[in-house]
């Protein structure tokens, strides 16, 4: 995972609610054994036209996209900031949902309110991606979306000052937020969380060897 | 100090504390064939091993054909499913492969075989694990690379302690009613949000007068509700699950004994409280339906499809896509409602009770003309108990479609789906856009009203039936 410390780029903003990882990407798309080629399949039965999505087995191949989806319009194109609206990720666990954001060229995303602008899993598999998941106060957010809504706007997201800034010409908005700190250092520093954790081997071990005795599996 | 049950299960797994960071023992590892292949190919890359094979249970469900699980016609479900087959081969992990008399979905599997118990933590990356909750255990859904974590560790990161809400369901089930318009009128009155960053607990008299299936179902849909898991406290009702019945990995004779007697101690405390706390009437409850496009969207079975004034402002530009997708007409009675296909199955609800239930209501009636209606036992073991009572009979004479275990029509990954424009009464878990299958129309309801839809081939208020 890269380290990530300060992100700048244009921003986009999808601001419907309850955006469900059915959406961000139909399950159909799960069949997929890789890691990587998600990118053509965010949001795939929205942002093509009527029979456009990629078939399962080709990503890239894909038909024209469906201009009315708002990610689609012209001042949209090359956003690396997604400004979206509550609940963004809920439903199921599929980290696929993350990779194609993150894949589909986003490194930051932005939602309102404290606990609820992302789904828990997803913040959490985000977190294992090194994609930035930012919960801000709703009127900051809303400040964000008025300049930035329209397109046109740039987005500095510093993790080091926790601070991110929104310019279009000369107006800027400038939103301070907070994650927590262990989640910061673990994206500032790009941290692999399996070695990190296996120098916690001993405290694992010993809660094997003292667990109860009920707690193992009957052999079957 | 009083602690919650969701307090003590937590602390009992807590290995180490970082500033805002937990690290948990995870106990059981369940594992499916979509969200494993990245995870494995992972230690494969890192050269690392399964630290605890013995605990970790793998299964097929979500790309299984259920009309003949052995013929999986999709050569890219083929290759998840043999992917999954050689991962368990080579990291030797316990795994139930299809017609082994113990495949089925994840989440039915895990309580039959005695592999989910009382007090302990599950993963599994599928939502839906919050199912094995109903037992006291807390589980929850993970993301493959916490997959890979838990392979790796057998433990998983997490914030700080969730907040507990505690959800209280107070009076008596009225007949007709089933747990799943519980849950439905749970997540209806707190919203798809509401449980964001908080464990549910369940609890009161019409909590304990479910049954083990019963609280499956309410757990199962914790998520949709957004919380990462739910419980329910174990009681006598729990134990006799694994005493009377033989739980293959369950503990058995003085092993049993000791786990109970440490599973009466998981009860929340009298003094302890909850960070949040809403209350819900079961006795004034009538059959749910959900008319839109996520869990929340959800009216009574004798009302009407809201009109967007009667909705919050807040609310009205979802419900009007909502209205959009779903073909439906504001202010429509419910009951006027038509529709194509019925599909009972699924981890929320393709267990022995909902079948049973579903049978009552479709014994010497037929499904409608043009309806075609599905039913899928959720696992192998439940396929079998059905037989035995001759459920399989009464479905078939119905005119249903009497299939083999798995996710089936819950989600689009297997021959079973939704065409465009079709509209199901279904026993799943999500009313998503495609969900079902591109362009479907899913309406969630408990399986005795899915069963009344299916014979009326609209939505009837499924009490209509059982007086009748």
């Amino acid at each position: 995972m890269n380290p990530f410390t300060v992100h700048r780029g244009k921003v986009a903003v999808l601001d419907w609610t309850d955006v469900n990882t059915d959406l961000i990407i139909p399950a159909r798309y799960l069949k997929r054994i890789e890691r990587v080629g998600y990118g053509p399949l965010l949001f795939a039965d929205k942002r093509y036209a009527a029979g456009g999505a990629p078939p399962i087995d080709d990503p890239e191949k894909h038909g024209p996209l469906d201009p009315a989806f708002p990610l689609n319009r012209p001042e949209n194109q090359g956003a690396s900031v997604l400004v979206v609206g509550r609940n963004f990720g809920c439903g199921s666990s599929r980290e696929h949902a993350v990779w194609a954001v993150a894949q589909g060229g986003y490194a930051v995303v932005i939602a309102p309110g404290k606990d609820e602008g992302f789904a828990d899993i997803f913040e959490g598999n985000a977190l294992n991606n090194g994609l930035l998941a930012v919960e801000i106060p709703q009127a900051d957010w809303d400040r964000i979306v008025e300049l930035a809504g329209p397109g046109g706007a740039e987005a500095v997201v510093d993790l080091q000052a926790l601070k991110i800034t929104v310019q279009k010409g000369p107006a800027t908005v400038e939103v301070p937020f907070f994650i927590p700190e262990t989640r910061r250092e673990r994206l500032l520093q790009g941290l692999d969380a399996i070695s990190e954790t296996l120098l916690l081997e001993p405290n694992i071990d010993r809660y094997e060897k003292e667990s109860a005795a009920w707690l193992r599996p009957a052999t079957a | 100090m009083p602690a919650t049950l969701f307090q003590k299960v937590w602390d009992r797994h807590v290995l180490a504390n970082t500033n805002e960071a937990t690290l948990l023992y995870i106990d059981r590892h369940l594992v499916h064939e979509v969200t494993s292949p990245q995870a494995f190919d992972g230690l494969r890359l890192a050269g690392r091993k399964v630290r605890r094979p013995d605990l970790t249970f793998a299964t097929i469900d979500h790309n299984v054909p259920t009309e003949d699980q052995l013929n999986i016609g999709d050569p890219l479900s083929r290759r998840q499913v043999e992917t999954l087959r050689a991962n368990a081969r080579e990291f030797g992990v316990n795994f139930y492969d299809i017609q082994s008399g113990r495949q089925g979905i994840v989440h039915v599997i895990g309580p039959e075989l005695g592999i989910t118990l009382p007090g302990t933590t599950i993963v599994c990356g599928d939502s839906h694990t919050s199912t094995h909750g109903a037992f006291g255990a807390l589980a929850f859904g993970i993301g493959t690379s916490e997959v890979e974590h838990v392979l790796a560790t057998q433990t998983l990161w997490q914030g700080k302690r969730p907040a507990a809400l505690g959800v209280e369901v107070t009076g008596t089930l009225p007949r007709g009613l089933e747990p799943k318009d519980i849950i439905l009128a749970v997540i209806r009155a707190i919203g798809t949000a509401g449980g964001t960053g908080t464990v549910i607990e369940y609890y009161g008299p019409a909590i304990r007068a479910l049954s083990m299936e019963g609280r499956m179902t309410v757990c199962n849909m914790s998520i949709e509700g957004g919380a990462r898991a739910g419980l329910i406290a174990p009681d006598d009702v729990t134990f006799e699950y694994f005493s009377k019945t033989d739980r293959p990995y369950a503990p058995k004779g003085a092993a049993l004994d000791a786990a109970i007697a440490d599973w009466r101690t998981l009860a929340t405390d009298p003094d302890a409280k909850y960070d949040s706390h809403v209350t819900i009437d079961a006795s004034k409850l009538v059959p749910q339906v959900t008319w839109g496009t996520n869990p929340a969207m959800t009216v009574d079975a004798d009302g009407r499809i809201p009109t967007l004034e009667e909705l919050p402002s807040t609310l009205r530009e979802e419900a009007g896509r909502a209205f959009q997708y779903m073909g439906l007409t504001p202010g429509t009675p419910v009951s006027e409602i038509p529709i194509d296909v019925v599909f009972i199955g699924s981890c929320t609800n393709g267990r022995i009770e909902d079948l049973r239930a579903a049978a009552q209501v479709m014994k010497g009636r037929k499904v409608a003309a043009g309806v075609r209606a599905l039913v899928v036992p959720g696992s192998e073991q439940v396929r079998s108990q059905a037989h035995a009572e001759g459920l399989d009979r009464v479905f078939e004479e119905a005119g249903a479609e009497w299939r083999q275990a798995g996710c089936s029509m819950c989600l689009a990954m297997n021959p079973d789906r939704l065409q465009p424009g079709q509209r199901a009464a279904s026993t799943s878990n999500r009313n998503f856009e495609g969900r079902q299958g591109p362009g479907g129309r899913t309406h969630l309801v408990s399986p005795s009203m899915a069963a009344a839809a299916a014979v009326t081939g609209r939505f009837t208020d499924v009490r209509r039936l059982l007086d009748a």
